[in-house]
């Protein structure tokens, strides 16, 4: 109803001063056009060059802050440990899931803290900034926001910490009791770098296992242990018989299946699929974050392999 | 595992893009779910829900033994409050019919465009949506609230009726339907269609679609040409279908002809015992038990591993979830027949107390659908493909309460139906042990709807 208003009245009300505008009118044509230029070229002004001498972002000077008190302490890259009280302060949880293509999806939940892209060089403001992602001790990236995809390719073999930290806008890093607001997890690469490239169909092993435990101030839900189920096709026919698996919203669950001829597996309301050649064990693996019951079937065979039922 | 370590590799943004697999092209009428379309199922319901309504159900069944009236008090179509004459005179205006069958006219024809032009896809074509979902399901609240709509939008009326003046013929000129027809053909054309649904290979496919709805306007348009345009209103199987469900209406029109609002258990009443009724109302209740039935994994194994074949072992069990309450039900009248003594037609004296029965399943297992998938197709229909369906309205545990409660109250008006009909007709000394076999049958159908809401 208040669209169809909106696109009735929208042309009519330009249309008016068009049907008006005759030779009795030019002058107010020429006013209207000098407002409207003076008008475009203060917008233009406004619009222009800063005249401050650092845009946003780019200076890496410690602005002097109120906000907390500054320590001596200094981080591996020199930056200056800002205390701030342990009431109120920000508090960050990181967890990391296997991608079911490559790599982590790594979660940061921080808490009592927003990240402020478009004020990073500038002072410090409490509950303010960015995060640091170290992979032992290595910094990886600077991070504005809350999912940051971690690519297999970074993290060699081998068991890794992924550690998340809290920075103002100015540098410097978050603390309280002199220690910086950090959450760390464990990460178990047991494919590492280029044997990512094609995890779902090449191997059909669990190519790269995410872990663990959480260490974060908030100890939430760090892990990732996905429930698998496996399922082999052969003359058309589904080994184990369709059942149902029952899922809590939010596991992971991680499909093995494995087809007698070349096939394309899709699971419904997800919307996943994956390619399954001939022969090849082929695992995919998500997180059913929807309630309800929904089958997982091949589309060329038609077969229905398994339902999920997430509650 | 095996492998040499490989070295990691610089990570490039290009060759992030090139690990993903190549999307797959969507393969025509890969849908293959019971419902013909739609990607997720009901939850199955909690066993504290099924025995909530189980006893709900048996409770009222003999309450309603008891305390009910003694003599009948339903009036079907002689009851009811008129409605203002301005309304009943905006209904019936020539222009009114005219805007309704233009209205139907043109759905028909976006559907018929859509599946012959559109892309045989029921994600981005909204034509197999329209028809399962908009038509099918939705023909239930649309006649539950006004009526019997069918009647007014029917394309294949409004097709006959322009065919008719086109070569000036009286469009209810034809041969007189033999007596015995009765609803018949809207019996065979509902399981034709939830066949379609439930049974056929791939019933979202265009060219399925296509097929079907040729195959049966031609049919309907050949015995309209022979019968003229009366065939429609029992031939029609869906313009029954909404005739049917209309009797639970509140808005009715009384025998003088005007519209009137009413209790709907009157309206129930004045169903008339029309040869083919119970067959229509058995296909109803079966096609949507088989419904339920066929999502359930030890059927879904059946069907595959099946050496009839997928599409023959699906129609033997929609046949045979048909069969079963048909039999289940001619045994229940043979029953009422003996206890009661004489009844001319025990069979189609009680049947239209099965049609609250019969809605009870179609709303518990039809309203996710129509609620999910319905604006899905809307969305498609404006121009946008593939759009995500909404998130269901209701949570498990609303959605669970929803079905039960559609299911228990279908018994519920079912009993009362069947109690006054049961007093109406039988000696006032039998009328009680008269009704108790009609009281098993319909326990039985409610159990067995909340067993097929859990599995």
């Amino acid at each position: 109803m208040t669209t169809t208003c909106r696109h009735t009245h929208t042309p009519r009300s330009t249309h008016t001063p068009r049907s008006t505008s005759g030779r009795a009118t030019r002058p107010s044509v020429v006013l209207v056009a000098a407002v409207l230029a003076l008008v475009l070229g203060a917008l233009g002004g406004c619009g222009g060059r800063p005249t401050t001498h650092h845009k946003p972002g780019t200076s890496h000077e410690q602005a002097s802050g109120s906000a907390g008190e500054l320590l001596a302490a200094r981080d591996d890259d020199g930056h200056r440990f800002r205390q701030v009280d342990d009431e109120g302060a920000p508090e960050v949880a990181l967890a990391a899931r296997t991608d079911s293509e490559d790599g982590w999806n790594v979660h940061l939940s921080p808490r009592n803290f927003r990240f402020t892209p478009d004020s990073v060089g500038g002072a410090a403001l409490p509950g303010r900034g960015h995060a640091h992602l170290y992979l032992d001790d290595r910094k990886v990236a600077r991070v504005y926001g809350s999912w940051f995809h971690l690519p297999g390719s970074l993290v060699p073999r081998g068991s890794h910490r992924l550690t998340v930290r809290l920075y103002a806008d100015d540098h410097t890093v978050w603390a309280v009791d002199g220690k910086p607001i950090e959450a760390t997890i464990r990460l178990r690469a047991s494919n590492g770098g280029a044997g990512h490239e094609h995890p779902e169909w090449n191997e059909g092993s669990d190519g790269n296992e995410g872990s663990g435990k959480s260490e974060g101030r908030d100890g939430n839900e760090g892990s990732d242990a996905a429930r698998t189920v496996a399922i082999a096709i052969a003359d058309g026919r589904v080994q184990p018989p369709p059942d149902r698996v029952e899922l809590k919203r939010g596991e992971r669950v991680r499909l093995k299946v494995t087809s007698d001829r070349a096939d394309t597996l899709h699971v419904h309301g997800y919307d996943k699929e994956a390619e399954l050649p001939a022969g090849k064990p082929v695992t995919l693996t998500f997180s059913a974050d929807r309630t309800g019951l929904f089958e997982v079937e091949t589309h060329d065979s038609g077969l229905v392999l398994t339902q999920l039922v997430v509650r | 595992m095996t492998k040499p370590l490989p070295l990691p590799t610089p990570p490039s943004g290009v060759g992030e893009l090139a690990h993903l697999p190549d999307a797959p092209a969507p393969r025509p009428g890969f849908l293959q779910l019971a419902h013909g379309i739609g990607s997720q199922h009901d939850l199955p319901i909690s066993p504290f829900y099924a025995f909530a309504g189980a006893f709900a159900a048996l409770f009222v069944s003999f309450l309603a033994l008891g305390l009910l009236w003694s003599a009948s008090r339903f009036r079907g179509d002689r009851s009811g409050l008129a409605l203002p004459a301005a309304v009943q005179a905006l209904a019936d205006a020539h222009v009114t019919r005219a805007a309704l069958r233009g209205l139907g006219l043109a759905a028909a024809l976006f559907v018929v465009l859509h599946l012959l032009l559109g892309p045989d896809d029921p994600d981005r074509n909204p034509a197999p949506g329209t028809v399962y979902v908009l038509f099918w399901v939705g023909l239930v609240p649309a006649s539950l609230l006004l009526g019997p709509v069918w009647r007014m939008l029917n394309p294949l009326r409004t097709v006959h009726a322009l065919a008719c003046r086109a070569v000036r013929r009286d469009p209810a000129a034809g041969r007189p339907l033999p007596a015995r027809l009765g609803m018949w053909p809207a019996a065979a054309g509902l399981f034709a269609f939830t066949w379609l649904e439930l049974a056929a290979t791939e019933p979202a496919s265009t060219t399925t679609l296509l097929v079907s709805l040729a195959v049966y306007a031609a049919a309907q348009l050949a015995a309209a040409a022979r019968h003229g345009d009366r065939w429609f209103a029992d031939g029609d199987a869906f313009e029954a279908y909404s005739t049917l469900l209309a009797r639970l209406s509140p808005f009715g029109r009384r025998v003088d002809g005007r519209l009137v609002l009413r209790n709907p258990l009157h309206g129930l009443d004045a169903t008339p015992a029309a040869p083919g009724l119970v067959a229509t109302v058995c296909v109803l209740l079966g096609s949507t038990a088989y419904d339920g039935f066929s999502g359930t994994p030890s059927w879904i194994d059946t069907v595959q591993t099946s050496p009839l074949g997928r599409t023959p072992t699906s129609t033997l069990g929609l046949l045979g979830a048909v069969a079963l309450v048909a039999a289940l039900y001619a045994l229940c009248a043979g029953a009422t027949r003996l206890i009661s003594g004489q009844l001319p037609h025990p069979l189609a004296a009680f049947a239209h107390s099965l049609v609250p029965i019969a809605l009870g399943y179609l709303i518990a297992h039809y309203f996710t659908l129509l609620v999910v998938e319905g604006p899905r197709t809307v969305i498609v229909a404006s121009g946008t493909d593939n759009a995500a369906a909404p998130e269901p309205p209701l949570d498990p545990g609303g959605l669970a309460a929803l079905q039960v409660l559609a299911i228990v109250a279908g018994h519920v008006l079912g009993v009362i139906a069947a109690h006054d009909r049961s007093v109406r007709l039988l000696p006032p000394g039998r009328a009680v042990a008269g009704q108790l076999p009609l009281l098993c049958l319909m326990v039985a159908y409610t159990l067995g709807g909340l067993a097929l809401l859990l599995a």
